[in-house]
């Protein structure tokens, strides 16, 4: 017992047994006479303070119920031993894979249930912070030793569609864990590929793996293109299988909700089926991709793709002619390639000018015009000063500098092999800022604004280096187009991530923007949320669900808002989707070993004075009824039979 | 119930009906006067009763000629005599009798009303009194229906005695009473000396009924636990602890009470009834007392 001094309250019993032998101050009750009373009561103590204690079950009760109270004041609990320090962080998993659902495992449910165990396992005066970390992490209670609102915390907890990350919950355990060296982590997860970030925790760290199942597939990629004048367009859909066992799903395919395509498709275990599939129709905007069935994780069962749109910008390529320009450039679904010489730029220009076909793109391969033109343009090699900067020299073999691989010029774009054997020593213009550049600053490819004009450049000529030889070479291209050609269809990529957040610049008088997610399903789309613009960008957080994400102005006189993008947000991610529950010892590492045997044990106290005190009320309950018990006569006038008076009826 | 309220006890309608009734006689009475009664006197009346041998002195007019003729010897008529009698009506008016619900004693008023009314319309001698404070306070005795709003009056009247002393009270109406005939208490008999007013009530050669009146909760009482039991008449607490044996015992107590009085009264041949407060009027008068042949 925890207040042992409590015991003193058993003083009360010998109190209660004295008032009951003590003459009780009685209820006066006026009687005609109490000639037949006096016959029955043999009142030999009239006059005596105390009277012998007689049998009472009222007396019992009250004696039980003081008993009962003093107990449970005195706070009895059931001794045992946790391994959980004072301070608990509870870092509870809600990424995707966490709502894998089967018919025998719901592995968030699951998981609220560790979690609840971990309060239960606090020790006495415990402290515990309950954090849900998906790709960032949200603490929900904070330091607390109020066991019911971390259990109502816990309770609240669901899964989300996002990729896991347990950086920013590591991080923040981290902070929490330095501020108490007597600190455990508890991480429940299921260790599902979570890409582990590179941070040690200054605590043990104690993981509650759960879940079992590993059986899923998933739409892991979805690419719609469309081909210049064709009626179709070419779909290039992957399924993954990071199970154990081979699996058969059948694949449909959605174009506008009209369902286009559907096939079986075999994906051997941990490998991924790929399918390139031309039956969607031209006039489609939005395509689906789903699994048909049910698997353990329903998110990745799903994919969306927004089409890129029919029209394609005239793209006209000054210069003495490069094979390897001209057809990375001619594989751009986007541009309708045209070439001339240096000679001849002036003249095409003017006569795409009077056909009405003008170009929206010129690429200078090895020449500066003298008068630029006002339209995005790329310069490979420029010889002379232009729009993009002055040109102060050569360089000779420089080497790449580390990239940013974070830069969307470099998506996907690996220069690490890459070598130049020289290159025009460029001082850019304002408005630019170098992508690629040498470890001494000197840059190699530059993007920007010049004149107002979107702008980009590389320094070298494609003749005196390897570059149009390797992987890299069409991508950065398709980057620097994009760069210059910003989608058709709005401010927005085509794809996002779920979860993934981005800036997105707008045009200026819009103030507010409102971010819907359209109904998968092809209902109206919800409300969304409204967003200010702060400086000409608004930043959009990360979505929470995997369907198509609709960026509009808000006018303020309160009309229809115009699009200003739409985006495909998928899930895509190898890791969410291979469910398998992953080794928890890689997370477990990652807290300090303390003496090499994991935390040391510490006391703890599980109270049950509760069901004694519901005990001591249901008492009183009974003591109440015994004191109010209802004669037959008291009965009898509840139901309501009046005596007459005699001679009342004559009158 | 004030004054003129208790005045007019009752309607016409009930009056009516109870001019039916008549108060039962079982003993034949001497009475002083002629009245609707027979008397065990023989006097001058129509209704023979017997012969008897002429002795001196005897009125010579009511010797029977036809049986001197036959047997040569004088023989008397004797005629039974319609006598009236007294109606003797005895309220107990004690604090014990102020109390109940329905009021015991306003009972008891509308009791002795009813039957004092019966009385003087059958033209018997109607006497009533208020047993109290150890004295009884009567009226002077009346005759007539002529007189049924004094009687009225005199019962509705105000009491205010404290104390029983029903012996001694009895004791004093029996000694000052003057004529026979029916002699009905109505009383709680919630006194010591219940006996005593008892006995000397049937040693009056008046035929005693005695209509014993208790409120509803002195025949089931209703007592909380530990209650402290106030007398209405004395002010004397009794205390007692409640529990169910205790209410048991007195319902046993009070079985056995009522079984000795009626013992005792029937031993002196009389008649007694048990009446609740709260009992209807006509059921005691046209059912209860007609049962027991008090009224017929």
């Amino acid at each position: 017992m925890i207040v042992p001094l409590a015991l003193l309250g058993l003083v009360a019993l010998p109190i209660i047994v004295a008032f009951y032998m003590l003459r009780l101050r009685r209820r006066d009750v006026p009687v005609g006479s109490t000639f037949l009373w006096q016959q029955l009561i043999r009142d030999v103590e009239a006059n005596a303070p105390w009277q012998r204690l007689r049998f009472s079950w009222l007396l019992l009760v009250q004696l039980l119920i003081a008993l009962i109270v003093v107990i449970a004041a005195t706070r009895p609990f059931v001794a045992s031993q946790t391994d959980l320090a004072a301070n608990v962080v509870l870092i509870v998993d809600t990424s995707a894979s966490m709502a894998t659902t089967t018919g025998e495992e719901d592995r968030m449910a699951l998981a609220r249930e560790r979690a609840r165990a971990v309060v239960d396992r606090l020790p006495q005066g415990g402290r515990i912070t309950v954090v849900a970390t998906s790709d960032t992490a949200n603490v929900l209670v904070s330091e607390t030793d109020d066991r019911a609102a971390a259990l109502d915390a816990i309770d609240g907890i669901t899964a989300t569609q996002r990729p896991g990350d347990l950086t920013d919950a590591f991080a923040l355990s981290s902070a929490l864990a330095a501020r108490d060296s007597d600190s455990t982590i508890v991480v429940v997860t299921d260790a599902a590929g979570d890409d582990l970030p590179d941070v040690g925790v200054g605590a043990p760290v104690v993981v509650e793996r759960v879940g079992t199942t590993d059986v899923n597939q998933a739409v892991a990629a979805l690419s719609a293109l469309r081909r210049a004048g064709g009626a179709q367009l070419d779909l290039f859909v992957a399924v993954a299988n990071p199970s154990e066992a081979s699996a058969t799903r059948r694949l449909e395919v959605y174009a506008d909700g009209e369902l286009v395509d559907a096939r079986e498709l075999t994906i051997p275990a941990g490998e991924r089926s790929e399918a390139i599939i031309s039956t969607v129709p031209a006039a489609t905007a939005v395509v689906e991709a789903r699994l048909a069935g049910e698997d353990a994780l329903e998110t990745d069962d799903r994919a969306f793709a927004i089409v890129p749109a029919e029209a394609t910008t005239r793209a006209l390529l000054v210069g003495p002619g490069n094979t390897y320009l001209e057809n990375a450039l001619a594989l751009l679904p986007r541009l309708e390639l045209y070439a001339v010489d240096a000679d001849g730029f002036e003249d095409a220009m003017t006569e795409a000018e009077e056909a009405g076909t003008p170009y929206g793109l010129v690429v200078f391969d090895g020449v500066v015009p003298a008068e630029t033109p006002e339209l995005p343009t790329l310069f490979l090699d420029p010889g002379t000063d232009g729009p993009f900067g002055t040109v102060d020299g050569r360089l000779s073999g420089p080497a790449i500098d580390r990239t940013d691989p974070n830069d969307p010029i470099l998506r996907f774009v690996d220069l690490s092999t890459v070598h130049i054997g020289r290159a025009r020593d460029l001082t850019l213009a304002d408005g630019l800022r170098p992508v690629v550049a040498t470890p001494a600053g000197a840059p190699l490819v530059a993007v920007g604004d010049a004149d107002g004009q979107r702008t980009a450049v590389i320094g070298f000529a494609l003749a005196e280096s390897d570059l149009p030889l390797q992987v890299a070479f069409p991508l950065l291209m398709s980057n620097l187009v994009d760069h210059l050609l910003p989608a058709a269809e709005g401010i927005l990529p085509s794809s996002m991530r779920l979860g993934e957040a981005i800036g997105v610049p707008v045009e200026d008088g819009v103030e507010r923007v409102r971010v819907a997610m359209a109904d998968p399903d092809g209902g109206p789309p919800g409300e969304g949320v409204e967003l200010p613009v702060i400086g000409g960008t608004v930043t959009i957080p990360g979505a929470d669900r995997v369907g198509i994400r609709t960026l509009s102005t808000i006018p303020a006189d309160g009309g229809d808002g115009t699009v200003l993008g739409e985006t495909a947000i998928n899930l895509f991610s190898p890791d969410e989707s291979d469910v398998a529950p992953g080794d928890a010892t890689r997370i477990v590492e990652m807290g300090r070993v303390v003496g090499g045997a994991g935390p040391a044990p510490q006391p703890t106290r599980t109270e049950w004075w509760w069901p004694l005190a519901l005990a001591a009320l249901v008492l009183l309950a009974v003591e109440w009824l015994l004191f109010h018990r209802p004669t037959r006569r008291s009965l009898a006038r509840a139901i309501g039979r009046r005596p007459q008076p005699l001679g009342g009826r004559a009158r | 119930m004030t004054v003129s309220q208790r005045a007019a006890f009752f309607d016409e309608t009930f009056l009516r009906r109870l001019e039916q009734l008549e108060l039962a006689s079982r003993r034949l009475t001497a009475g002083r006067m002629k009245g609707e009664r027979r008397s065990v006197r023989r006097g001058q009346s129509v209704e023979f009763a017997d012969y008897r041998t002429y002795a001196t002195g005897d009125d010579l007019r009511q010797l029977d000629w036809n049986a001197y003729a036959r047997l040569e010897k004088l023989f008397v008529k004797l005629f039974v005599e319609e006598e009236d009698v007294t109606v003797h009506i005895l309220v107990d008016a004690s604090r014990s009798m102020d109390y109940g619900e329905p009021n015991k004693l306003d009972a008891a008023r509308r009791a002795a009303a009813a039957l004092g009314y019966l009385g003087l319309a059958s033209m018997d001698r109607v006497s009533v009194a208020f047993l109290g404070d150890g004295t009884a306070t009567a009226m002077r005795p009346m005759r007539g229906k002529r007189r049924a709003a004094e009687l009225f009056s005199f019962l509705a009247e105000p009491r205010t005695d404290r104390l029983t002393g029903l012996a001694s009270a009895a004791r004093s109406y029996a000694s000052r009473m003057r004529g026979t005939g029916p002699l009905l208490l109505i009383s709680d008999l919630m006194d010591p000396g219940y006996l005593d007013a008892l006995r000397d009530l049937a040693g009056t050669r008046c035929q005693l009924s005695v209509l014993h009146l208790l409120a509803p909760d002195e025949i089931e009482p209703d007592v909380p636990p530990d209650a402290r039991l106030v007398d209405h008449e004395t002010g004397h607490a009794v205390e007692v602890s409640g529990d169910d044996d205790l209410v048991d015992r007195y319902r046993t107590r009070l079985a056995e009470w009522q079984g000795e009085i009626s013992a005792f009264v029937a031993r002196r041949g009389g008649a007694y009834v048990t009446v609740a407060s709260d009992l209807d009027l006509a059921d005691l008068l046209f059912d209860v007392l007609r049962r027991r042949r008090v009224v017929e």
